[in-house]
């Protein structure tokens, strides 16, 4: 089913959705931020950069209550809104995000304080020519209950799934030969970094990149934390305990596998020790580990990590430099 | 969910953020702004921790007073109404100039304001000042002399398009990040960066030149290079004669600073000197910035005269890419300083000698003020101890653990009559008061807040105190209304509309023109697009002045029975005392206690393990920390930062201070270390 939306019929469609969902849409913030913010029927932002906040936090916030022990040693789970989340602006990148975080997430045994959240929500893709000054931005492959493809003046809407069908329902039919033409562009879109992040995974794989390399990358690292706490594919988290008058409040907090106490142990005994273990780690962990884990890289080439390292070493740029020193050809 | 505008609460670089909140009220975490000047999408790992402590159940809710020796509940009205009994009854009886106000760097420009506003029109005395006094008075004492201005003089967006930078005493990627990482940009970018720090902090591992000078030897390396830039004659003569004075007298002044001596007075060789000066010299656009390396001596005046003199002895002021550029600590430490919570100037640094600006200032406020400049803290404290201050108001700061000497800084807040401490949490300090109220966070109330380039930005209340506690505004309103005092602000806006209108360099400030990026004083009239360089033309006093200085070393060295030189500042998970950071979970988790930083030669001779615990003692106090065995610092040389309560850096620390601007030498005393 291809549907053909005008402005109007998306806000007719996000409007409905909004009514059992909590909606978040594309907007800007006061100084021109643009990410996903609750919708109260403004003007949405329907094309740009990526959300700045990645969508993955909308499930697995930065603080997130897991739940409270009164004094008699009594738990009980903090609660979750009863509506779900419904996400629209996604691009096939922060999909793709959100597949990878769900498959961690759901691998037993299951996060059910990720799924409680996740289970139930829609999401919905935004492509075609919504990117920066209307750039294309190619179609997704599944990964969404509802796909919006930006054309220009209008859109043409697809479900992701059976049960997505009945939004779409009462719009008019797109044509399906765009349709075709679009799935052609996207299937020859690349990603700018991708083939440098491809050839740095092998070298890594290969092991061809020294300690040295390391060492000089986390000299520059300002243990700033933002790489992890911006990539959507970091899940780590680490406990907080809260003693307050009526009992003990257990939350967790992103964490970042930059800091010295990431593995610290009690003893004092770090195995990831040094600067250059973790950044060689933080690279290691997406190129090398995940896909020997899930068969695919950890790193879905969203730009987050390049975009709020101060000093300039994120996932592009290392990957970059690994390639133009260690590679026997470097990329065309 | 709900995302409000703010500035960092934590250092001077003045980054903003997006404070995030659910749909139950709940703060989940911060979002760097994408289009800040100085964020860019970034955040330093305290700014991405900046919410972590604003809902900690140790927050103070509810105003206390101590009764039978304890801190009881009571209501805001009983609270206040002691608050001024007290301090009205100590001033009647012993004089305004027995109490003394501290304000706070944390807290807005509008209440550093207001509280000086009480202590000089409420309660009659001059003496209010903040901890500046601790970190960069000996910057408004130097610059103001040799340019005319106390300020960082270029802005942040400068370090894109010099050609060179020289850090001497700031430990940038640390205690500045976003700073410290315009830096590490710049040299990749291709500018030099010269490094003088007796530490090999992250910058160094970075620089052209790391100048490893002793601690305490500035004016002698500044001196040494100054000589050096004459006699290869790299100096800049037309700016020399067209734009300074007093070169003269300057040039005579650098005569004894030979390179050989240079090098035996700072233990560097002498080609080093050679090499800094030839580099610093030749580049055609410099910026030096510093820190409390610089400030923080028992001649931290004259180390900031030798900086400025170097900047003027080779043009490098008044373009972009240029300046002396010292780094403020705190968010708002410009802003108190420029707010006048100061103990000889009102705001915009209006002498309070001055007839003309007491006459302009008591008529706005429409009562007599004193004339005599009050107390600056650290001689408050001194003061105190000797029984001669009285009562004393502190807001949001920590003397504690913050001022040199703890046993001193103890033994005068026990001695005072009546203490009040308006604070967000139960700090050390706090726990010697008679009267404890408590305050709002950054996150629960308006205002401004002065970056270190001068750039005047909003605070936003993101989400409601906790239980009772109040915003300082609305508690200095409280008490100024109180000694009848006229105060009746609806809102901080209508504070910064009154702040506008008796200080000429934020006249031009209002909070409609804050949304955006702010405005960089000095910013005249409401059209004035603000400054973000200053001396462009001339200096702000004219010419700019070259003020000759001779080398003396600190005041407490090492000997035979104390032989290491202890340094003390901070690290880059942890802020200040520690009040916010500590309860900041993923910051306190990554450094939980106390510890000392030991070369491993020292420790081999102490025969000392790493994470072993160690007694470190000066002649004033003893404390105990874990050994952290590094080659960050040199032999000889130990670093104690002092954010730890239980292995108080400053229980040690010598509160000799700077004849002119009475800053402690925190970056030197004398030590032993022994086995626990
Ligand atoms: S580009 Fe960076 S932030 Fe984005 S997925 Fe890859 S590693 Fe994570
Ligand atoms: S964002 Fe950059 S500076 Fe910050 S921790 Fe990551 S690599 Fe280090
Ligand atoms: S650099 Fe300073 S202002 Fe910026 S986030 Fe860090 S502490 Fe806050």
């Amino acid at each position: 089913m291809l549907k053909r939306l005008v402005e109007r019929d998306l806000y007719d469609l996000l409007g409905r959705i909004a009514d059992s969902y909590r909606l978040r849409v594309p907007g800007l913030l006061d100084d021109g931020t643009r990410t996903l913010l609750p919708w109260d029927g403004q003007q949405i932002s329907l094309f740009g950069e990526p959300p700045q906040r990645k969508p993955t936090a909308y499930f697995f916030p930065q603080t997130d209550p897991l739940l409270k022990i009164d004094p008699r040693g009594q738990a009980t789970s903090a609660a979750v809104a009863e509506k779900p989340f419904a996400l629209f602006g996604l691009d096939s990148i922060d999909l793709a995000a959100l597949a990878f975080t769900d498959r961690f997430f759901s691998n037993p045994p299951p996060d059910d304080h990720y799924l409680r959240r996740r289970n139930g929500a829609l999401l919905i893709g935004l492509t075609g020519y919504a990117g920066p000054s209307r750039e294309f931005l190619p179609l997704v492959k599944g990964n969404c209950d509802l796909e919006l493809i930006a054309c220009g003046e209008y859109w043409l809407a697809r479900a992701g799934c059976k049960s997505a069908d009945h939004w779409l329902a009462h719009y008019p039919h797109g044509d399906q030969e765009q349709l075709a033409v679009l799935q052609r562009e996207s299937a020859q879109w690349n990603h700018w970094a991708a083939v440098a992040v491809q050839q740095a995974m092998e070298l890594l794989q290969q092991d061809l990149v020294p300690d040295s390399f390391w060492e000089e990358i986390a000299s520059r690292c300002i243990l700033c934390s933002g790489c992890n706490l911006a990539c959507p594919t970091c899940t780590c988290f680490c406990v907080q305990d809260r003693q307050t008058a009526t009992g003990t409040v257990r939350s967790r907090v992103w964490d970042s596998c930059q800091l010295d106490a990431f593995m610290r142990e009690a003893s004092g005994h770090n195995p990831l020790g040094t600067e250059a273990l973790r950044t060689r780690r933080r690279i290691y962990h997406k190129l090398v580990a995940d896909p020997e884990r899930w068969g695919e890289p950890g790193c879905v080439l969203c730009g987050r990590c390049d975009r709020a390292c101060p000093t300039g070493i994120g996932m592009f740029a290392v990957t970059k430099e690994i390639v133009s020193r260690f590679a026997i050809s470097s990329p065309d | 969910m709900t995302a409000t505008l703010t500035t960092c609460p934590y250092c001077g670089t003045g980054c903003n953020f997006y404070l995030l909140r659910d749909e139950d009220g709940r703060l989940t975490g911060v979002e760097p702004a994408g289009n800040h000047p100085t964020s860019r999408g970034q955040l330093c790992i305290k700014g991405w921790n900046a919410h972590a402590f604003v809902e900690h159940p140790d927050r103070l809710t509810i105003p206390q007073i101590r009764t039978k020796g304890n801190l009881q509940p009571v209501d805001w009205q009983t609270a206040l109404d002691l608050i001024h009994e007290k301090l009205s009854g100590i001033a009647e009886k012993h004089g305004p100039d027995s109490l003394m106000f501290l304000s706070s760097a944390k807290v807005s420009n509008e209440e550093n304001y207001l509280l000086m506003k009480l202590a000089r029109a409420g309660y009659g005395t001059n003496n209010i000042d903040h901890c500046a006094r601790l970190c960069h008075s000996s910057t408004v004492t130097g610059l103001v002399e040799t340019l005319g201005s106390g300020a960082m003089t270029n802005s942040l967006s400068c370090f894109d398009e010099t050609e060179l930078i020289f850090v001497i005493g700031s430990n940038t990627t640390e205690q500045h990040p976003l700073i410290g990482s315009r830096i590490l940009q710049a040299v990749w970018r291709g500018a030099k960066l010269i490094v003088a720090d007796s530490r090999k902090i992250r910058l160094a591992r970075h620089a052209d030149l790391h100048l490893r000078h002793m601690n305490g030897t500035d004016v002698a390396l500044l001196n040494g290079l100054m000589r050096q830039i004459l006699l290869e004659g790299l100096e800049n003569r037309s700016f020399i004669e067209s734009r300074t004075e007093n070169f003269a007298a300057l040039e005579k002044s650098l005569a004894p600073f030979h390179p050989e001596y240079v090098g035996k007075v700072t233990g560097l060789l002498p080609e080093q000197i050679v090499s800094a000066a030839r580099m610093y010299a030749e580049a055609e656009k410099a910026m030096i910035v510093y820190a409390m390396g610089i400030t923080q001596h028992s001649h931290g005046v004259d180390n900031v005269r030798a900086v400025s003199n170097l900047a003027l002895l080779t043009g490098n002021l008044g373009r972009p890419g240029t300046g002396v550029n010292p780094l403020r600590g705190q968010n708002n430490v410009q802003g108190a300083c420029d707010m006048g919570a100061l103990p000889d100037v009102y705001s915009g640094y209006q002498r309070v000698s001055d007839p003309a600006a007491r006459l302009k200032f008591s008529a706005a406020w429409q009562t007599r003020l004193p004339e005599k400049p009050g107390l600056m803290s650290t001689h408050a404290i001194e003061a105190a101890a000797a029984g001669k201050i009285r009562g004393m108001l502190i807001l949001g700061e920590n003397p504690m653990l913050s001022d040199a000497n703890q046993n001193l800084v103890r033994q005068a807040l026990e001695k005072l009559e009546f203490l009040v401490v308006i604070d967000i949490f139960p700090t050390e300090t706090a726990q010697l008061a008679d009267v404890v109220l408590p305050a709002a966070c950054y996150a629960e109330r308006d205002g401004t807040f002065t970056s270190t380039e001068r750039r005047v930005q909003r605070g936003r209340k993101a989400l409601t105190p906790p239980g009772e506690a109040q915003a300082d505004w609305q508690i200095l309103c409280a008490l100024l209304q109180r000694c009848g005092v006229n105060a009746d602000y609806v809102e901080p806006g209508e504070i910064m509309a009154e702040i506008s209108r008796l200080t000429p360099s934020y006249a031009g400030i209002s909070y409609a023109r804050l949304e955006g990026n702010g405005l960089q004083w000095p910013c005249p009239d409401a059209q004035h697009p603000g400054t973000p360089i200053l001396h462009r033309e001339q200096c702000a006093r004219g010419k700019g002045r070259f003020s000759p200085v001779a080398y003396r070393p600190p005041k407490e060295l090492p000997d035979a029975s104390y032989p290491l030189l202890l340094n003390t500042g901070r690290i880059g998970i942890h802020w200040h005392t520690g009040s916010m950071t500590r309860r900041s979970h993923l910051l306190d988790r990554e450094e939980r206690s106390a510890f000392v930083e030991i070369n491993p030669e020292d420790a081999e001779k102490l025969q000392v393990r790493t994470r072993q615990q160690v007694k470190i003692s000066s002649r004033r106090g003893a404390i105990q920390a874990a050994a952290k065995l590094t080659e960050r610092v040199p032999p000889g040389q130990i670093f104690i930062p002092f954010h730890f309560a239980e292995g108080a850096a400053n229980a040690l620390t010598n509160n000799a201070l700077d004849p002119e601007s009475g800053i402690p030498e925190f970056k030197v005393c004398a030590v032993r270390i022994d086995p626990c």
